[in-house]
C-alpha cells in the first residue's frame, strides 16, 4: 500500500511550501503522480466515480498499520450487532481514508491521533492500539468517554438566559486522555456517518425514505403508539 | 456588430423574472431575458433521488467541506448555485453592522432550491401602517393582488385547505398531504396554547396540471424535481416560455447598468459577458427588473446619467433605502413520546405538512411587538446524512449502546422556527460602496443593517412559545436551531433570505420608486418584478407575492406597449 509520504506535515507548513514540499517527496520516491489539491474539478470526477465501500476502494492516504487501527476502532465504536453490521463493514475506514486524503486538517487529525492513540496504549498496556487486546482497547476508549463527560459546561456562548444546558459540551478534564478527544470525536463521527449512510446503517434504523408514493399516507399503528405515550394519550 | 433590441429587456431569470417573460411572451412580445448565471440542466444538475452512499464524501462534500461549514448552502444535495460568498463577487457591510447577501446566479434563481413556503399577504399585511400607525401602507390593498394570487396559484399550483384565517388569506389549493406524526403531537400542543396548525402552504402540486406530473412524496423538493411537481422558474416558467419562440436567453449575462436615452427613458441595457469578459448591449422598448432586491438596487444606483446622477429613477433617493430580512429563531427539541416510533416514511412533499399561521394578530394590546410570525416545523425520520447522530453518539459513548440509542432516537428530534415581520426601518439600506469593484469592474453593495426592539422582542416570543409548544408535547428543548446562525438569538440578517423592499412602491414620487404597477415613477419605460418593490415584508415568505406582483406587471406592461405608451 503506498502512501502519500510528506503529506501529515502539510498542516505546519504554508500551502505554497506544502505543494512544493510534496512535489520534491513525490519525485524523490519516483512517483508520477502526487496530490495535486489543486485541481478541484479532477478530485470531484474522482469522488464522483468511486464509491467508498469496502473492497471496492483503494487506500489513499493512510499507511497499512494506520488503516489497521481505524479499521479496529470502526468496530468498536460501531459494532456489529442483531441490527446490522460493524462501521468497518459499512465502509467507514475508507471513507475516513478518502476524506483525509483530500483535506491536510482530517489528515493531521487522524494520523497525529492515531499516534497519540498508539502512545497512550503502549503506556499502559505495553503494545500498540491495534495490536491490544479487546479489554485493553474498551479500557482506553472508556477513558475516552469518561474525559469526554467529565465537564458538561455548555460552549455555545449563546446567553440569553434560558437552555443553558445544550448537549454540546466543552471538555475541561484533567485525564491525559483529553488530549485524544479531537481525535476519538472526530472519528466517531465519521464512523457514525460512514455506517448509518451505508445501505447496512439505513436498514438498521429503518428509513423508509427517498421512495415514490402516488398517495402519502400515516400509519395509524405509528399515531396510536405516539399518542399513547404523550400528554394527549385521552385526547 | 448592430446591438440586439427586443420589445421587452428582463434581467434576472428567478420568480420575477420568469413570471415576466412567460406572461410576456405568451402575448408575442419579444423578450430578452438576462441571467447572470449559467443554464440549468435538471437532468444532470439534479440530484434527486440519489443517497449518500452515491458518493465517496457520503454527501460530507469533497474533502469533507460539509464538516467544516465551508460545504453547499442547505448541504450537498441541494441545487444550488452560488450562496452567501460568491468568488470574485465581494459585498462589504458599513463598520458594526452585517448582512449576509445570498445570491443565486443560474436560470431559476432560487426557486430551484428554495422552500416553496407560498402565503398570500392579507389585507393586515397590506395596510400596516393604518392599523399600528408604524411604517408604511402599500399602494394596493388585498383586492387589488387577489387575482393575481388567484392566477399565479393556479398556474404555480399550491397546497392547502380553506380556513377563513383574517392574516392568512385562503387560495386556489391543491389537496395538502396527511400530517405527519409528530405534527399531529404539535397540533395537540397548539390547541392547549391556542396556537391553530393549519396544512402547510406549499408550492408542490398533488393532482397533475400543465403536463406536470403529481408529487410522488420524496421530500426532495430542495434538490430540485426531476418530476416539474414543485414551482421552480426555470421548470415552470422559462422553459415553457423558451418554447413560444417568443424568448432570447442570455446566459453568464452580468448587468451593469440600465442605459437612458436623450429623453430620460430606458433604452436597453449593458452587462458584461462573463465567458468572453467584454462589454455588450441589449436594447428594447421597455426594461424590466428583477435580479433580485440588493441586485436591482445596485444596478440602478449604477445606472448614472446626466438625467440622473444618483441612479436611474432615484429622484426620490430612496433606492437601496428600507432593506427588510425576516426575523427569524428556531428551537430544537426532543418528543420522548416519539422513541421507538414504528417506522413510516416521513419524506412527505418535501417540508412540514402543517404550519401556524400568525395567530394573534388582532391581539396587539397583549404584544410588547407589532405584527407576527409564521411557525415552520421540522422533523421525522430524516435521511441519515453527515453530521447525523451526533447527539445520541455522544451521549453513548460508543458501542452497542450507541446503536441501540440511535434507533431509539432515531426520529425523535422536532424543530420549531419563526419567520416573522421586520419593520423597515433607517438604519437598514444598501448603498455602493465607494472603493470596491468586482471581478466585472462593477461597483459593489455596502449593508447597513439595524434590528430594533420590535424585532428582538418579536424573536423572544418566538423563543417563549416554541418552548411552551415542545413541553407541552412532553419534549425537552436541546437549544436553539441553527447555533451560528442564530448565536445572539436572532437570525443573522440576510440569513433567512427574504430581503426586500430596496425600490418600493407607492402613490408619491416623493415616498416611493415606483407606481402601483411597479413603474418607475420617473422613467415610463422601467418596471421592477422582485421583492425589491415591497413595501413591508410581512410573515410571509416573499416568493408568491413576487409571482403575482410580476404577472400583474406583465399585463399592465403588455397594455402599455400595445397602446403605444411606452
Amino acid at each position: 500500500m503506498s502512501s502519500a509520504n510528506g503529506f501529515v506535515s502539510i498542516d505546519n507548513l504554508s500551502r505554497r511550501d506544502a505543494v512544493r514540499r510534496i512535489a520534491l517527496a513525490l519525485t524523490a520516491a519516483g512517483l508520477g503522480r502526487g496530490i495535486d489539491s489543486a485541481s478541484a474539478a479532477e478530485v470531484h470526477e474522482e469522488i464522483e466515480g468511486e464509491r467508498t465501500f469496502r473492497g471496492e476502494y483503494t487506500v489513499k492516504y493512510f499507511n497499512e498499520h494506520e488503516f489497521r487501527t481505524l479499521e479496529r476502532l470502526s468496530e468498536l465504536i460501531v459494532p456489529a450487532d442483531e441490527g446490522g453490521p460493524s462501521g468497518r463493514d459499512a465502509g467507514a475506514p475508507e471513507f475516513i481514508d478518502l476524506l483525509s486524503s483530500q483535506n491536510s486538517e482530517l489528515a493531521r487529525i487522524f494520523s497525529g491521533g492515531i499516534l497519540w492513540l498508539d502512545n497512550a496504549s503502549d503506556e499502559r498496556h505495553g503494545k500498540r492500539f491495534a495490536e491490544a487486546a479487546e479489554p485493553e482497547q474498551t479500557a482506553l476508549l472508556d477513558a475516552l468517554v469518561d474525559a469526554e463527560r467529565h465537564d458538561t459546561a455548555d460552549d455555545t456562548n449563546w446567553d440569553t438566559r434560558e437552555y443553558r444546558r445544550f448537549e454540546v459540551f466543552g471538555v475541561k478534564s484533567p485525564s491525559d486522555a483529553r488530549r485524544g478527544l479531537n481525535f476519538f470525536a472526530w472519528t466517531r463521527k465519521m464512523v457514525v456517518d460512514a455506517y448509518y449512510t451505508s445501505p447496512a446503517g439505513i436498514k438498521d434504523i429503518g428509513f423508509m425514505g427517498n421512495a415514490s408514493h402516488t398517495e402519502y399516507e400515516v400509519p395509524q399503528e405509528a399515531i396510536d403508539y405516539a399518542f399513547g405515550r404523550s400528554p394527549f394519550r385521552d385526547a | 456588430m448592430a446591438d440586439s433590441t427586443y420589445d421587452v429587456v428582463v434581467v434576472g431569470a428567478g420568480a420575477g423574472g420568469g413570471t415576466m417573460a412567460r406572461v410576456l411572451a405568451g402575448k408575442g412580445i419579444k423578450v430578452a431575458l438576462l441571467e447572470a448565471g449559467p443554464m440549468i440542466d435538471p437532468q444532470k444538475d439534479f440530484k434527486t433521488h440519489k443517497w449518500p452512499h452515491d458518493y465517496g464524501h457520503r454527501a460530507a462534500e469533497p474533502s469533507g467541506k460539509a464538516y467544516f461549514g465551508t460545504g453547499t448552502a442547505f448541504g450537498f444535495f441541494t441545487t444550488v448555485s452560488g450562496g452567501w460568498q460568491l468568488e470574485g463577487e465581494p459585498y462589504t457591510s458599513a463598520p458594526g453592522t452585517s448582512f449576509d447577501w445570498f445570491r443565486s446566479r443560474v436560470v431559476g434563481g432560487r426557486t430551484n432550491h428554495y422552500g416553496r413556503m407560498s402565503f398570500r399577504f392579507s389585507e393586515i399585511d397590506l395596510k400596516p401602517y393604518s392599523r399600528d400607525g408604524i411604517g408604511w401602507d402599500w399602494p394596493i390593498s388585498y383586492e387589488d393582488i387577489a387575482p393575481w394570487y388567484d392566477r399565479a396559484e393556479e398556474y404555480i399550483g399550491v397546497t392547502g385547505t380553506v380556513e377563513g384565517i383574517p392574516s392568512a388569506p385562503d387560495g386556489k389549493f391543491h389537496e395538502p398531504p396527511r400530517p405527519k406524526v409528530h405534527e399531529l403531537l404539535m397540533r395537540e400542543a397548539g390547541k392547549k396554547l391556542g396556537v391553530p396548525f393549519i396544512a402547510n402552504r406549499r408550492a408542490v402540486i398533488t393532482r397533475s396540471i400543465n403536463g406536470r406530473q403529481a408529487c410522488h412524496y420524496c421530500g426532495q423538493c430542495g434538490r430540485g424535481c426531476l418530476t416539474e411537481s414543485n414551482y421552480s422558474a426555470s421548470q415552470v416558467d422559462i422553459f415553457p416560455a423558451m418554447k413560444t419562440g417568443n424568448v432570447t436567453l442570455f446566459t453568464e449575462a452580468m448587468v451593469r447598468e440600465v442605459e437612458v436615452d436623450a429623453n430620460g427613458l430606458a433604452r436597453g441595457v449593458v452587462y458584461i459577458d462573463k465567458n468572453a469578459r467584454t462589454e455588450k448591449r441589449v436594447l428594447g422598448r421597455a426594461v424590466v427588473l428583477s435580479a433580485s432586491s440588493c441586485e436591482t438596487a445596485r444596478l440602478m444606483l449604477n445606472s448614472r446619467s446626466k438625467a440622473f446622477p444618483d441612479g436611474i429613477a432615484n429622484g426620490s433617493g430612496l433606492v437601496g433605502r428600507y432593506l427588510m430580512d425576516t426575523v427569524g429563531f428556531s428551537l430544537r427539541g426532543t418528543l420522548p413520546a416519539l422513541e421507538n416510533l414504528p417506522r413510516y416514511d416521513t419524506d412527505g412533499f418535501g417540508g412540514a405538512h402543517l404550519y401556524a399561521p400568525w395567530w394573534l394578530w388582532d391581539g396587539h394590546d397583549k404584544l410588547d411587538f407589532p405584527r407576527g410570525y409564521h411557525i415552520e416545523m421540522g422533523g421525522g425520520f430524516s435521511m441519515p446524512g453527515p453530521g447525523g447522530f451526533g447527539r445520541e453518539a455522544r451521549a453513548a459513548g460508543y458501542g452497542k449502546e450507541l446503536k441501540r440509542m440511535v434507533r431509539e432516537q432515531y426520529g425523535c428530534g422536532i424543530g420549531l422556527s419563526g419567520r416573522g415581520e421586520m419593520i423597515p426601518n433607517n438604519q437598514s439600506y444598501m448603498d455602493l460602496d465607494p472603493d470596491v469593484v468586482d471581478r466585472w469592474g462593477i461597483p459593489v453593495p455596502r449593508f447597513h443593517f439595524s434590528f430594533s426592539d420590535y424585532e428582538w422582542k418579536q424573536a423572544r416570543h418566538m423563543e417563549r412559545t416554541f418552548r411552551d409548544l415542545i413541553e407541552a408535547a412532553g419534549g425537552k428543548v436541546l437549544g436553539i436551531g441553527n447555533l451560528a446562525r442564530e448565536r445572539e438569538g436572532i437570525a443573522v440578517p440576510g440569513s433567512i433570505i427574504h430581503e426586500v423592499g430596496t425600490v418600493r412602491m407607492g402613490s408619491s414620487p416623493q415616498s416611493s420608486v415606483l407606481n402601483e404597477y411597479c413603474q418607475a415613477h420617473e422613467v415610463r419605460n422601467l418596471f421592477v418584478a422582485d421583492g425589491s418593490t415591497f413595501v413591508s415584508n410581512p410573515d410571509k415568505n416573499p416568493t408568491l407575492t413576487i409571482n403575482a406582483l410580476s404577472w400583474r406587471t406583465a399585463e399592465y406592461l403588455a397594455e402599455e406597449l400595445r397602446k403605444g405608451n411606452v
